[in-house]
């Protein structure tokens, strides 16, 4: 590869992480249709309603994703206080009557007309935001346990909001995104030791709190137990996997999609693909999200300031920490809540702020290019950039 | 590192789940994706030796509904009340009684009728085959033939024993549906075949079962008899020709709401229940006293011995009668033939005790007793015998002429058959073959040899004796002039909680013809006639009825005199 080629494809950024996450999100498209082709049909009478809504979600995400890779992600350096912000009000409206809205035994939407959002989609990048800009004003900060403080009590205030909805699921996720951007900003053992420890205390007391989830966590020891309540959707869900064998039963011909699988199309749509692409296909799946998720941080270490190394990280620990949860849970492996598995699950909040997301990666990527190029140079020296490295290693 | 180690985590979990447990997992989804509507198999009939049905089934069919997959329900129940004959409301509230996933709508429908509800192709509404069990002789055989259970499974008699190749196996339709059971477009219905039950074929003749029906019930009518039984045996493999229980009911009318009735009358006393057998059992004395000599054992008493005139034996202390008074030279000088004759019992006294405990009781296993004869019917019942160590000598000396023994019919028969047939003791048998529908024959139960009871020339000598005993004996009333009857009496009384019954007598007769070559064996039971009560009088004549029967049935020509 001759120097030209190089520096051209250099100044699109990475286009691999581009197009691994446009195509799992495509992917996602395809698998929404065939999970809730059925039940949309028999619902709504129209087997594309959900696939529509998606496909709004996809192009505006895929709006979002390159729109904001064009802008210079320095500037969000400035937003990361009032992003926390705004996410702790929108959070806070969820409790507002009229304004809130409930599903499933759980305020967690905020509704404009016809138009909703799910506000703990969007806290999880405002915390993002926060703890990035909060940690890259000063670097001096992450070395006492003092200087940590405020994005503990960020990322708990964040957490407190969102159990009260309640949703479990997303508070751990949180949670785990705190710890893991705590964790890369190169806090010192002793501070983690003493974060950490506390953890292992609140959620089996979280747990303990709300009965329904000790049933669920019964259930999820033995799903049989009480096939038609609290087991029914593992239970469900393993049953799709088991069909699913080695290969598949093929691309849309899912037998527990016909409405056997509750939220085949959302939450648990990564039984209905072990349905139907079978162990390989869940294997394929997660090897591109792996190489989405190693591009993001491959990224990170590159971009080559610490702010950009904290910002991405941690859009990218939202993406891995999600998908993991999600798929531990479709496999029975931690008690089933409801979580999406993030760019194929249907859900046009989810979608359209991780795509987003994607895009400040993306446009990461390309500003560090550019400026490797030399057309701009606005950054930390390189020494220092080497630094960051290592502490990243540590 | 940690995210790396997480998703080796959950996709092993997967690899498990997908590779290893998904055999158990998707036994268990099967079950959920499919709705069965059952395909009831024909049970397979049950025909006599010479191919005359004697259980069959009318083809119903019922109508099934599933609420959920209804999608017009008053224009359904509008038509399915028309075609049914039930009332609108009825239908209407089953079709849309979304409680239960399936409801039968109607049992036990026409043919065309579901033919003109299939013709209309309602949504949700099914129909099944069902089968009717009919019995077209209704009471004939009942207890040997036994019923069906209402979920159409053979509970007793041939049905029962039988119920393996009867029952056939029910197919399924299964219909792929989603979770509430709305059929799913495009998904086909499996259709798994009924199995067909295979048909059975007595050994039973039905003209001679029949005819034995007919003569013992007017004998039970003439004695107002408690109850009249019969066996027809064929002594050449033991078939059973016939087998009469009376009183008997309609399988068709099966009293099933009052049990001890049923149970009473549904058993077959023949094969279960046991009896004395009194003099009828001299035969097999006889016949052990016979085989002995010629063996050459000279405690066996020779056919020429004449047996003392004395009416009573006293045996250890206890004192056993002849029934006759022995006065104006009765029963006086006999020989074994003339002991036979007159049903004499201290002649039988006489032999038991010369032959001894060791040697009458290896006779009483050879002839089966004590066991079951391996009859192809279920609840045999062994017969009762004294333990050989405690026998007492008194006991041995009343076994002698058949008392303190207690047998069942069917072991009677066969016993007697054996003794005569040249001493071939055959396992007895009910069926002689399993059909498949197409007549091709699937099983065959062929007779088989058990053992050897007693020498041809023994049995021969027998014979002689008890065709004698029709000619000139107490077995008179069984006489058909050239047909060659022989046979022997009996009478017993009845025990009741361990002590005589005053009054009440098993009359009982054991005849077959012709004496040199036996084809029809007959043993008759009349249990507690009144007024007359002696096998010679009671149960004699009915042998004689039946044999002339099977004469006209099968056109014999007379045999000639022996």
């Amino acid at each position: 590869m001759d120097r030209q080629t190089l520096s051209k494809k250099r100044q699109y950024g990475d286009l691999l992480f581009l197009f691994g996450v446009t195509a799992l999100a495509a992917y996602g498209l395809v698998c929404v249709y065939s999970a809730s082709s059925y039940n949309a049909q028999v619902q709504y009478g129209d087997a594309f309603f959900f696939f529509k809504k998606q496909l709004v979600g996809f192009i505006l995400g895929l709006g979002a994703m390159i729109g904001i890779s064009f802008l210079p992600y320095g500037k969000l350096r400035r937003m990361g206080i009032p992003a926390l912000v705004v996410s702790l009000i929108l959070l806070a409206l969820v409790f507002v009557p009229g304004l809130g809205k409930s599903n499933y035994g759980a305020t967690r939407w905020i509704g404009f007309g016809s138009f909703t959002i799910q506000p703990s989609e969007l806290a999880k990048y405002g915390f993002v935001l926060f703890t990035a800009g909060y940690f890259a004003k000063d670097p001096a900060r992450m070395r006492s346990l003092k200087g940590i403080l405020p994005v503990l009590g960020a990322g708990l205030g964040i957490c407190v909001l969102i159990i009260l909805e309640p949703n479990m699921s997303v508070t751990m996720c949180v949670g785990a995104l705190m710890l893991g951007m705590i964790f890369l900003s190169g806090v010192s053992k002793k501070s983690l030791i003493v974060i950490c420890v506390p953890v292992l205390f609140v959620v089996p007391a979280l747990i303990l709190a709300e009965p329904y989830r000790l049933q669920r966590l019964s259930a999820f020891m033995n799903p049989w137990a009480s096939p038609k309540e609290e087991g029914y959707q593992l239970i469900q869900s393993l049953y799709a996997l088991g069909n699913g064998n080695l290969f598949g039963v093929g691309l849309f011909h899912s037998r527990q999609k016909y409405r056997f699988l509750p939220f085949a199309e959302s939450d648990f749509i990564l039984s209905v693909i072990g349905e139907e692409t079978g162990f390989f296909g869940v294997l394929a799946l997660f090897a591109v999200i792996g190489f989405v998720v190693w591009r993001g941080f491959k990224i990170a270490r590159e971009c080559g300031n610490f702010y950009g190394y904290m910002l991405v990280s941690g859009i990218m620990l939202v993406f891995a920490v999600q998908s993991s949860l999600n798929a531990l849970v479709v496999s029975g492996c931690i008690p089933p809540t409801g979580l999406p598995l993030p760019l194929i699950s249907a859900g046009n909040t989810s979608l359209v702020v991780t795509m987003a997301g994607m895009g400040v990666v993306y446009g990461v990527s390309r500003q560090t290019a550019a400026r490797e190029q030399g057309a701009v140079f606005s950054g930390i020296p390189r020494k220092k950039r080497r630094a960051v490295k290592l502490n990243k290693k540590s | 590192m940690a995210i790396t180690f997480i998703f080796c985590l959950f996709l092993s979990r997967f690899f498990y789940i997908q590779v290893i447990w998904k055999d158990e997992l998707h036994y268990l989804a099967v079950d959920q994706w499919t709705r069965e509507i059952p395909v009831v198999a024909n049970r397979g009939r049950i025909f006599d030796r010479n191919g005359v049905l004697l259980a069959g089934n009318s083809t119903a069919y019922s109508v099934f509904a599933r609420a959920s997959a209804v999608k017009d329900a008053e224009g359904s129940a509008a038509l399915l009340s028309a075609q049914l004959g039930v009332s609108y409301e009825e239908i209407y509230k089953k079709l849309t009684d979304r409680s239960r996933s399936e409801v039968t709508v109607v049992r036990q429908t026409e043919k065309s009728t579901v033919e003109k509800i299939e013709g209309a192709a309602l949504d949700g509404v099914y129909y099944a085959r069902d089968n009717l069990r009919i019995y077209p002789y209704e009471s004939l055989a009942c207890q040997v033939l036994g019923f069906t259970s209402f979920d159409r499974s053979g509970t007793t008699g041939i049905e029962g024993y039988y119920d393996k190749y009867l029952a056939g196996k029910n197919g399924e339709i299964l219909f792929e549906t989603d979770l509430v059971g709305v059929d799913l477009d495009g998904a086909t219905a499996a259709y798994l075949p009924a199995e067909d039950g295979l048909d059975v074929r007595l050994t039973i003749d039905y003209r001679i079962q029949s005819l034995a029906e007919e003569v013992m019930l007017r004998a039970q009518t003439e004695s107002q008899a408690k109850a009249a039984r019969c066996i027809v045996l064929d002594p050449n493999d033991f078939s059973v020709l016939a087998m009469v229980n009376l009183p008997s009911y309609d399988l068709n009318e099966i009293p099933r709401n009052d049990l001890s009735a049923l149970n009473k009358l549904s058993r077959n006393s023949m094969v279960s229940d046991v009896y004395e057998p009194g003099s009828t059992f001299k035969i097999i004395t006889s016949a052990a006293n016979i085989e002995e000599r010629l063996r050459g054992n000279s405690a066996a008493l020779p056919e020429s011995y004449v047996f003392s005139s004395a009416r009573t034996r006293t045996v250890e202390g206890s004192k056993i009668k002849c029934w006759s008074d022995h006065a104006n030279g009765k029963h006086s000088n006999q020989t074994l033939a003339e002991a036979l004759n007159n049903s004499c019992n201290p002649c039988f006294v006489d032999i038991a005790l010369a032959l001894g405990k060791e040697t009458f009781y290896d006779y009483l296993s050879a002839f089966n007793f004590g066991r079951a004869t391996g009859l192809d019917f279920s609840g045999e019942s062994i017969g009762m015998l004294l333990p050989e160590s405690t026998l007492q000598t008194a006991d041995l000396a009343r076994v002698g002429f058949g008392q303190a023994i207690a047998v069942t019919p069917l072991q009677l028969a066969c016993a007697a058959a054996s003794a005569v047939n040249g001493g071939y003791y055959y396992s007895p048998r009910l069926v002689s073959e399993v059909r498949s529908e197409d007549g091709s024959v699937s099983e065959r139960i062929a007779p088989s040899l058990l053992c050897r009871t007693v020498s041809e020339q023994t049995s021969s000598i027998l014979s002689g004796m008890l065709e004698g005993v029709v000619r000139d004996g107490s077995g008179k009333k069984a006489y058909i002039e050239g047909y060659r009857v022989a046979g022997k009496t009996g009478t017993a009384q009845k025990y009741e909680n361990g002590v005589i019954a005053q009054g009440k007598y098993v009359s009982s007769f054991v005849g077959y013809f012709p004496a040199n070559a036996p084809r029809y064996l007959a043993l008759i039971i009349v249990d507690e006639p009144q007024g007359s009560y002696y096998g010679s009088t009671v149960a004699a004549p009915c042998a004689q009825e039946i044999f002339r029967g099977i004469i006209d049935i099968m056109k014999l020509e007379p045999f000639g005199e022996g």
